[in-house]
């Protein structure tokens, strides 16, 4: 009774947390997109507001810089169970055009913290990115919420 | 007490610290802390053909991505010593202008966010979609674009697609007027833009301010009187404004769009037949080229063997925009809430200003911020 009770609570307020770790903010630009009228990311109940204490879900934009090595997961652990992190774009999955010899990132992001989702594309389209929220988020984190810990 | 913002922050969009020493709500002055970002560009381009180095180029920047391809392609056709075709000159101001619009509503977006008019920051980003549109129409996407090669433009504007364009721009010049007057006439809007965040010509000039920033305080410079399209081929004047505060500085982004929906108009209506790409040798050498960024002058200097890059620097708008900020217009803000807006007028781009790395003396790496030990504290 109280977990479908909690179930309903949670998969109808998403609370999102935009983390930019090093990208080129071109991903960054199509979530701000993601909240124009055409759009609307808040008829899903989604809610973009960058607090990592609130959040439900976490965006990951970029490849990881020297500077996020520790705060990725100092961040992670702040954001309160269960949370789901999802990485937009080409750099958290691979580092795109700056994972090559000489640069300064540690892609993928996997190794630092786990990934529910995956959307490639240098930037994916917003429709790409609400897609993904939607497909992921709701289900996702009724799921970890009904498993003890 | 220091009050510190971010660098994950409701406020902020991108990692960035901002430092506020207050006195109850006044902040007395600020400091700016960055290097989250840094992800050694220049060190990656060195040693890669100028034909990948573009590609790079383009990903200094995810919002005005495409005036960095623009600029490092001119850099190597200088060079070269060669000017592309004028079909291919005319469409990069094109899409140089189409960008610039869409940079400009979402600085504006990010502003009337800051200072909680929601309505505006909804209208803005309703506006700015349609031209992401004309964006995607004409070079294939809407973000990066890799549209621009060395030589010209990757593919020619069917004739149909440039309609649609014109048709596009006509429709926001009709509804523009209305969103501006929201702001310029509205009464609150204005009691919290107004006299807030001010920086003199002379303080401009000594921080070196560029772009809409220097423009607003009355430094009448915009890189693209000297460029050669814009100089032989366009009629349009440079905005500029005298005040200085955070109204100046929206107000002379919503002016510029206004300015370049006419040039578009002129560049659609006057666009030459013929090629859109040629074939240049690049020669062994070195060559500095500048831009004007939605933000601001953007330079490359570049020197290549004729094959590969032998060294590349990059120098962007926003490192000065966000030192001038941090210097001068946050010092003795009324309140915090003011602070951030003035933060956020200026337009500050993260991602733009981070591509250096300085080694000290034990040779760890350290990334350079050029305020991280400069302490701007009375």
């Amino acid at each position: 009774m109280l977990d479908a009770l909690k179930d309903v609570v949670r998969k109808s307020s998403i609370h999102v947390c935009l983390i930019n770790t090093g990208g080129c903010n071109g991903c960054d630009i199509e979530v701000v997109a993601l909240l124009s009228p055409r759009y609307d990311l808040e008829q899903y109940g989604i809610y973009v507001h960058n607090n990592p204490r609130e959040a439900d879900v976490i965006l990951v934009t970029g490849p990881v810089t020297e500077q996020w090595k520790k705060n990725l997961q100092r961040i992670y652990a702040k954001a309160p169970e269960p949370k789901v992190v999802v990485a937009i774009g080409n750099c958290p999955l691979t580092g795109d055009v700056f994972n090559q010899e000489g640069c300064s990132v540690y892609a993928p992001v996997s190794d630092f913290i786990p990934v529910d989702a995956e959307i490639p594309g240098c930037p994916p389209r917003p429709s790409e990115i609400l897609a993904a929220i939607l497909a992921v988020g709701p289900d996702a984190i009724a799921a970890k919420g009904r498993k003890k810990p | 007490m220091i009050l510190p913002i971010g660098p994950i922050h409701p406020a902020l969009k991108e990692p960035v610290r901002l430092k506020l020493k207050t006195e109850g709500e006044r902040v007395i002055s600020a400091e700016i802390d960055y290097g989250y970002v840094h992800r050694g560009i220049e060190r990656v381009m060195e040693g890669k053909t100028w034909q990948k180095g573009i590609f790079l180029s383009e990903r200094v920047c995810g919002i005005c991505s495409y005036i960095h391809t623009q600029t490092f392609a001119e850099t190597f056709e200088k060079i070269a010593g060669e000017r592309v075709p004028l079909r291919a000159q005319y469409l990069r101001s094109l899409t140089n202008e189409l960008d610039r619009i869409q940079s400009h509503f979402i600085a504006n977006s990010t502003y009337f966010k800051a200072i909680e008019h929601e309505t505006l920051f909804m209208y803005m980003l309703h506006l700015r979609e349609p031209v992401m549109d004309a964006i995607e129409l004409l070079t294939g996407n809407r973000v990066n674009m890799g549209w621009n090669v060395v030589g010209g433009v990757r593919m020619d504007a069917e004739e149909k697609h440039l309609n649609s364009i014109h048709q596009i721009i006509t429709n926001l010049e009709a509804e523009y007027d209305k969103y501006v007057e929201m702001f310029d006439e509205g009464p609150l809007v204005g009691l919290r833009s107004k006299d807030v965040g001010k920086m003199s010509r002379e303080d401009a000039i000594k921080g070196r301010a560029v772009g809409p920033i220097g423009r607003a305080s009355g430094l009448k410079h915009d890189v693209r009187e000297n460029h050669h399209t814009y100089q032989d081929e366009f009629d349009w004047k440079v905005i500029w404004r005298k005040e200085g505060d955070n109204y100046a500085r929206t107000m002379n982004r919503f002016d510029e769009i206004t300015e370049s929906i006419k040039i578009i108009k002129q560049i659609i209506e006057n666009i030459p037949p013929g090629d859109v790409r040629k074939k240049i040798n690049i020669p062994a050498g070195y060559a500095d080229w500048r831009n004007e960024a939605p933000r601001g002058e953007v330079t490359y200097m570049a020197e290549t063997n004729g094959n590969l890059i032998k060294k590349i620097s990059i120098r962007t708008p926003s490192i000065m925009n966000i030192d001038v900020c941090g210097k001068y217009m946050l010092q003795d803000v009324a309140t915090v809430a003011d602070a951030v807006a003035t933060y956020a007028s200026v337009d500050p781009c993260v991602a733009c200003t981070e591509r250096v790395v300085i080694l000290n003396e034990k040779g760890e790496k350290q990334v350079f911020d050029g305020l991280h030990k400069v302490k701007y504290l009375k």
